[in-house]
């Protein structure tokens, strides 16, 4: 389903978004915890976090619907903090839509032009040309519940739109529904908002979600933002313990640095990228498909071990190995041949290019 | 025979592919239907054949009512008082809900105990508390005087005024209750959308949560409304002689001048009164899913297929928010403020017949020259006070025991068997409820007398079975519906047979609400008047009686005592309610 082009009614970039150091406090708990971020108008950022990480509190309080104990929330550089909801001109998108039940979906659409005392000519053009540009003109005259989940999503996206908010605020919107419908959604939004050219800030745990979708993400955890980064930088060039797992799968080997050189747990020689604050002991972060194993005298210097089981997953096997040190890790390998692989049992070497680590220290 | 036994093979088969078990669990409805029957739709009828002079036809009754101004009069003054209580009650009653809804943790338990713990309370221990706060000497002129705000006491009690503020009083937790069922299933995020779309709090609140609290609205305002119609005796106590009420006039006739037919040809008047509202109502909301009787939620799809003609609603909306802008901000304060007042107002007669009941003094004096206990020793030295209770206990433990089991079987019956006419049933079993209770009465007086049980203990008590019969069958299907069939089925297949199951899995599932449904059908009985009043015909003198004839006889302080001692049971019995609700909730 396509959505085509949506005049913004301005042609200067507007929908810029600063956070300057937000807190909240719930009792002794800080849901959020100093946080700070900068969007530029038209960008799309994810914020990505397990339940509890602040994600939605930090939300709530761009919306207005949080009050922070202490920081700012500013608009193109017009402070917005302690503007009630309703006079921020932010579209938000609910988790579950919060579509009202009681009124139609033209009805549901024409609510913020009817709060904004639009004329009732203007009112009627712009809800039939923002439902029809979500295809859902024949379904004016429906009941939210008569609609189908993608359908109940675009009377929402169309709600939120049909005032023209230079923003878009998105709280889990593909939460609550099964994969196929999420991944077909998924596209849809991200289709909106190249066309739209708004700026979005999209609230979510499913990090596939916040990579696929993103201009930049911004994980979060405890309260905090650990690391805000395009998806590539977030997933290959994680900066710290939490992303690096949080973020896909990651094989995490213990290491020395010693002058220059990197030692694994059986004072392997291991690849390493080339660091600079002396010697330490840090984390290599590998990520499965980057952990290559391979057997005889071929094999690059690396971790010696045996395989302890493999996993048929598809487009892919998973292969458990544990090094005679005892370390558990675990390689992807893409079924691209038939050919004969490693078995159960089987010694080998498991080892990455060099550039396929990432050195964390914490 | 092997034909007959596949046969039944195949109707098991098929039986087996529905959700629940079907007609086993019918049968149970039979015992409590025959009762329900012999006690109340027969006397019903009874009644409706007297009123028709049976078994010399003639509507001359009818027509004595529609020429007889005295008659034009009454039901006048019966409408008047149920629509200026009906109204007044709305107003008072929704900021509580309201708050009740949106407040936060302290607020919503404070203004649910100070809903709760009235409604528990007997009707008779708060009517006393308003002649307390009324009366020419009471709590209300007295302060009145002391501020110098009046010269000589005003007449509060004996007069209309007495009989709304009274009224209004008892009727706020009916009002307030299903509004509340119907607020608190409206999603709180369509509001924080409404806001989000430029919506001002009181433009999402008429646009958004109004329209949406409508069939709750609706349902308390006929509950109420019904109740009003029906009320006896907080008007027979507060009223004075220009507020007879249909329900007065039908105990002068009946009791007072024996003139049976023609109280038999009013009650049919307000019979049918009652049923015109109820219809009306009926087209609007659902009522037999108020009660809990419905398997989806309360009708939200309803309201949404109905046009409610909310539109003007939203016509409003939209100007409140362009007004947004100049108002004040009120800082969103003001209805937490102004609900915990109206619950202080709510508890406050309560809690003042607690205070006096320990007074020192022998009258009502206010504040109290100083606390003593002998209002408490005076009940429990009379012999007649403690022969009184004795006298209710019996009672009540006679009719507790028949609603229970007859009100459990057929709650069995309603949520489990699948019978045509399941409609008709839930109708006949909740209608004890909604009939006023007046009207039962005379007509189970009646019947009574045919069969010489007028004015034993017995007849009084099934006449309360009745009365309780409709609260224990919503409390036990309330809990049934949480009673999944997957445990039954599930301790079937691990070798239970089906009496093991009951004893193993559903008797103890269901026991807690079969305790607050015991609890509650002793309540009921405990604390009645009306009945007492038609079937005790004199003879039987149960604690309420005695409490009755005081408050209009000399208005002694003992029987603040005796209603504080009411009271302290309700407590006791809501305790005990939440205790189990509670542990419910953890297991």
């Amino acid at each position: 389903m396509l959505m085509r082009a949506m005049p913004s009614s301005t042609d200067v970039k507007t929908g810029g978004i600063a956070l300057h150091s937000l807190q909240k406090r719930y009792g002794a708990a800080m849901a959020v915890d100093d946080v700070s971020l900068s969007v530029s108008p038209g960008e799309f950022i994810s914020l990505l976090g397990p339940s509890g990480s602040g994600k939605t509190t930090t939300l709530m309080m761009i919306a207005g619907f949080e009050m922070p104990d202490s920081g700012r929330v500013l608009l193109d550089d017009k402070d917005i903090t302690r503007l009630p909801p309703h006079r921020r001109e932010l579209g938000v998108i609910f988790q579950n839509y919060a579509l009202f039940p009681h009124m139609t979906v033209a009805e549901n659409v024409a609510y913020p032009l009817r709060m904004r005392r639009v004329p009732k000519a203007q009112l009627e053009a712009r809800v039939n040309r923002v439902l029809d540009q979500v295809h859902l003109g024949a379904f004016a005259a429906r009941r939210p519940h008569q609609l189908s989940g993608g359908q109940q999503q675009r009377v929402a996206i169309a709600r939120a739109l049909v005032f023209d908010p230079p923003v878009l605020l998105l709280d889990e919107p593909l939460g609550a529904l099964d994969k196929k419908l999420r991944q077909h959604l998924r596209n849809e939004i991200k289709t909106l908002h190249r066309d739209v050219g708004k700026t979005m800030i999209y609230v979510t745990h499913d990090q596939e979600e916040a990579l696929a979708m993103s201009d930049r993400v911004a994980v979060m955890h405890e309260g905090r933002i650990r690391q805000v980064s395009a998806p590539q930088d977030i997933y290959r060039r994680p900066a710290d313990l939490f992303v690096a797992s949080f973020v896909g799968e990651v094989n995490l080997i213990p290491a020395k640095l010693r002058s220059g050189v990197a030692h694994g747990p059986a004072d392997e020689t291991l690849a390493a990228p080339a660091w600079s604050d002396g010697d330490m002991d840090a984390t290599l972060c590998v990520r499965p498909e980057h952990l290559h194993l391979g057997t005889g005298e071929a094999a690059a210097p690396g971790i010696q071990g045996h395989v302890t089981g493999m996993t048929f997953v598809g487009d892919a096997t998973i292969v458990e190995f544990r090094s005679n040190s005892g370390l558990q890790l675990t390689s992807k390998v893409l079924n691209i041949s038939a050919g004969a692989m490693l078995g159960v049992g089987d010694n080998c070497t498991a080892s990455w290019a060099t550039n396929d680590a990432t050195i964390l220290t914490e | 025979m092997a034909y007959t036994i596949s046969s039944t093979e195949i109707q098991k088969t098929t039986r087996a592919l529905q959700p629940a078990r079907p007609t086993p669990w019918a049968w149970l409805m039979l015992p409590g239907s025959i009762f329900l029957a012999v006690l109340f739709v027969v006397p019903l009828g009874w009644l409706l054949l007297l009123s028709f002079g049976a078994p010399d036809w003639t509507i001359a009754h009818f027509v004595r009512i529609a020429q007889n101004p005295a008659y034009i009069g009454v039901l006048r003054t019966t409408l008047q008082i149920s629509c200026v209580v009906t109204a007044l009650t709305f107003v008072l009653s929704y900021p509580i809900a309201y708050a009740l809804t949106t407040g936060g943790t302290k607020l919503r338990t404070f203004l649910l105990i100070a809903v709760v713990l009235p409604f528990f309370t007997s009707v008779l221990a708060r009517t006393f508390a308003w002649v307390v706060l009324l009366g020419r000497n009471g709590v209300i002129n007295e302060i009145l005087l002391q501020l110098g705000w009046v010269s000589q006491p005003v007449a509060l009690l004996y007069n209309r005024i007495g009989v709304i503020a009274g009224m209004t009083h008892v009727v706020m937790p009916l009002m307030i209750l299903p509004m509340l069922t119907v607020m608190s299933s409206i999603d709180q995020r369509l509001l924080r959308a409404a806001r989000a779309n430029g919506a001002s709090p009181l433009a999402a609140f008429l646009t958004v949560f109004l329209p949406l609290s409508l069939p709750g609205l609706i349902a308390g305002i006929l509950l109420v409304f019904i109740n009003c119609l029906g009320f006896y005796i907080t008007p027979a106590l507060l009223g004075g002689v220009s507020d007879v009420t249909i329900t007065m006039e039908i105990s002068a006739q009946v009791v007072g001048q024996l003139n049976w037919n023609f109280g038999a040809a009013l009650s049919t008047v307000l019979l049918v009164a009652v049923m015109a509202v109820l219809w009306l109502g009926s087209r609007f909301f659902p009522i037999e899913q108020l009660l809990g009787f419905s398997d989806d939620k309360i009708g939200l799809d309803k309201t949404a297929r109905r046009q409610m003609g909310t539109q003007w609603l939203m016509r409003i909306g939209s100007a409140a928010n362009a007004l947004d802008r100049w108002l004040p901000s009120m800082g969103g304060r003001g209805i937490p403020i102004f609900a915990s007042f109206l619950a202080v107002l709510l508890l406050l007669p309560v809690v003042i017949v607690a205070y006096l009941s320990f007074s020192a003094s022998s009258y009502f004096v206010f504040p109290v020259p100083g606390y003593s206990l002998q209002n408490y020793e005076r009940y429990f030295s009379d012999p007649l006070w403690l022969r009184a209770t004795v006298t209710s206990i019996r009672i009540a433990l006679m009719a507790t025991t028949m609603a229970t089991m007859l009100g459990a079987m057929l709650a069995f019956g309603l949520s489990r068997g699948r019978i045509r006419g399941r409609g008709a049933m839930i109708a006949l079993v909740l209608s004890p409820i909604i009939m006023p209770t007046v009207v039962v009465a005379v007509a189970t007086y009646f019947v009574l007398v045919q069969v010489g049980l007028q004015g034993t203990e017995f007849g009084l008590a099934l006449g309360h079975a009745v009365h309780a019969i409709p609260y224990v069958v919503v409390i036990v299907v309330a809990n049934l519906r949480d009673l999944n069939p997957t445990y039954e089925r599930a301790a079937r297949s691990l070798g239970a047979g089906p009496l093991a199951t009951f004893r193993t899995i559903i008797a103890p599932l269901v026991m807690p609400a079969l305790i607050v449904a015991a609890f509650l059908a002793f309540l009921i009985s405990f604390d009645d008047v009306v009945y007492v009043l038609f079937l005790g015909i004199g003879r039987i003198a149960t604690l309420p009686m005695r409490m009755w004839e005081g408050i209009t006889q000399d208005i002694n302080p003992t029987i603040a005592a005796v209603a504080t001692l009411q009271m302290v049971f309700a407590t006791i019995v809501i305790f005990v309610n939440t205790l189990l609700g509670r542990r419910k909730a953890q297991s």
